[in-house]
């Protein structure tokens, strides 16, 4: 037992550093896939508070850009609406339209704090749970995706960006219609890669890629980028495909949340399919 | 009581830079300039391992909590404070620290705290670009932040302490 106690006293910092050393590497490596609390992220009341301080001095940097491309959106949307159009024919009567019913409601919101320079970097998002935003719904804004909502507190939610280790969104190429995951390597904010696309598909350099929407994150059709190199993997049947984000992920500021209305009712039905099938 | 109330400021003053002024930086290359081991540097040589743990780690729970690494920083520097009494003792001048003076640039002299500093300094960013990545194949990539990274580090901790430390009376 002495020498039990004697033992314990000289390695007790030794100890000490380990413990701490476990609580906080399994704090990140468990945080990564599934978040075990807001409160030691910016989600948290403190930090938030903080942020959204530093994001009042700082949102000021590119404003301008900002509200240009709000505008261009604007402009585009304006073409859309009814008031835009004159119409030819007087006699013609609207009735209710039952061919179409609304799957996806968005949620408007702006990032107050982001980073690109690490292997996994997340966004902090001023709306919460208040505003309806949940784990799981997609993140985009008019240029591209930025990612998946990850943690969620009341007021404030922090966005796994697509600038993560292992965030693989489906994407389809539009022109052939390939699909694969895209994946971030940690190097470049500007570019990432697909994985997947096998090599007998024809590819044109430059084609647009854009979101598959099978999952019922994103809606389809919505941009990632643009391919700009392609290089057969050696000893695979696969092409190497280096895309262009269309989003500058170091400036964006107003993102839309996604909000599936029939993401429920998909869920549901893919949990009857029977386990032993899709193995 | 009035070296507590400086350091509880630096303290505070240590995470808020870092969060919000070095970590919003895009530099590029994946540099990454992480100056809050200084905090652990600058603390009064006779300050005990247990004190360094528990500091180390809330200084790296605030950080990991503005920024979202969600304890990525707080390994980091806990290691630089296990670390910071045994490379102290290998470094010792030969009639032993003097308990006034602090661990700073300009008290201690340039060779000791450059290789003192830039030791720890190296092994806090391996550390974290190593369990950043954890990945063997991202093995040139860990590398070259961590090559990249360290000196910039370094120089901004010598001109913060240019700033802000007060350098010590001519006698």
């Amino acid at each position: 037992m002495h020498n039990l106690i004697a033992f314990f006293r000289r390695f007790r910092i030794f100890m000490l550093f380990v413990l701490l050393q476990i609580f906080a590497l399994s704090n990140y490596f468990t945080s990564l896939s599934f978040p075990r609390s807001q409160y030691i992220s910016s989600a948290s009341a403190v930090s938030s508070t903080i942020l959204e301080g530093k994001n009042s001095v700082t949102k000021y940097w590119n404003l301008g850009e900002n509200n240009i491309l709000l505008q261009k959106e604007n402009i585009r949307l304006r073409r859309k609406i009814s008031s835009t159009f004159m119409r030819l024919n007087s006699r013609l009567v609207k009735i209710k339209d039952t061919l179409y019913q609304q799957q996806y409601e968005y949620i408007p919101g702006i990032i107050i704090n982001s980073s690109c320079n690490k292997r996994n970097n997340f966004f902090t998002l001023n709306i919460g749970k208040k505003q309806g935003v949940k784990r799981g719904m997609g993140v985009f804004s008019d240029n591209g995706i930025i990612g998946v909502i990850h943690n969620v507190s009341d007021h404030y939610s922090v966005i796994k960006s697509v600038l993560t280790q292992s965030i693989n969104v489906d994407v389809i190429i539009e022109s052939s219609g390939a699909f694969g995951l895209l994946k971030w390597d940690g190097r470049d904010p500007k570019r990432g890669s697909i994985s997947g696309i096998s090599n007998d598909m024809k590819i044109k350099k430059w084609s647009k890629i854009v979101t598959r929407g099978g999952s019922g994150i994103f809606p389809r059709g919505l941009m990632v980028g643009r391919i700009e190199t392609l290089k057969p993997i050696e000893g695979k049947p696969l092409w190497d495909v280096t895309l262009r984000y269309s989003e500058d992920y170091t400036k964006i500021q107003n993102v839309y949340v996604i909000k599936n209305l029939l993401r429920e009712e998909q869920e549901k039905l893919e949990k009857k399919i029977p386990e032993d099938i899709v193995e | 009581m009035k070296l507590i109330i400086t350091q509880l400021i630096r303290f505070v003053l240590f995470v808020l830079i870092q969060a919000l002024v070095f970590n919003q930086l895009e530099i590029g290359l994946g540099i990454q300039v992480m100056i809050y081991p200084l905090f652990l540097m600058l603390l009064p040589f006779e300050t005990s391992v247990l004190v360094l743990l528990l500091l180390a780690f809330i200084m790296g729970l605030s950080i990991d909590a503005i920024s979202d690494t969600y304890g990525l920083h707080t390994s980091s520097l806990l290691i630089v404070a296990y670390m910071r009494p045994i490379i102290f003792n290998i470094f010792a001048p030969r009639e032993g620290y003097d308990t006034i003076k602090e661990a700073s640039f300009f008290e201690m002299g340039q060779r000791w705290f450059t290789s003192v500093f830039g030791l720890l300094l190296l092994i806090h960013h391996l550390w974290f670009f190593v369990f950043e990545m954890f990945n063997m194949s991202e093995l040139p990539l860990i590398l070259q932040k961590t090559i990249l990274s360290v000196p910039l580090s370094f120089l901004l901790c010598i001109f913060l302490q240019v700033i802000f430390v007060t350098k010590p009376k001519e006698r």
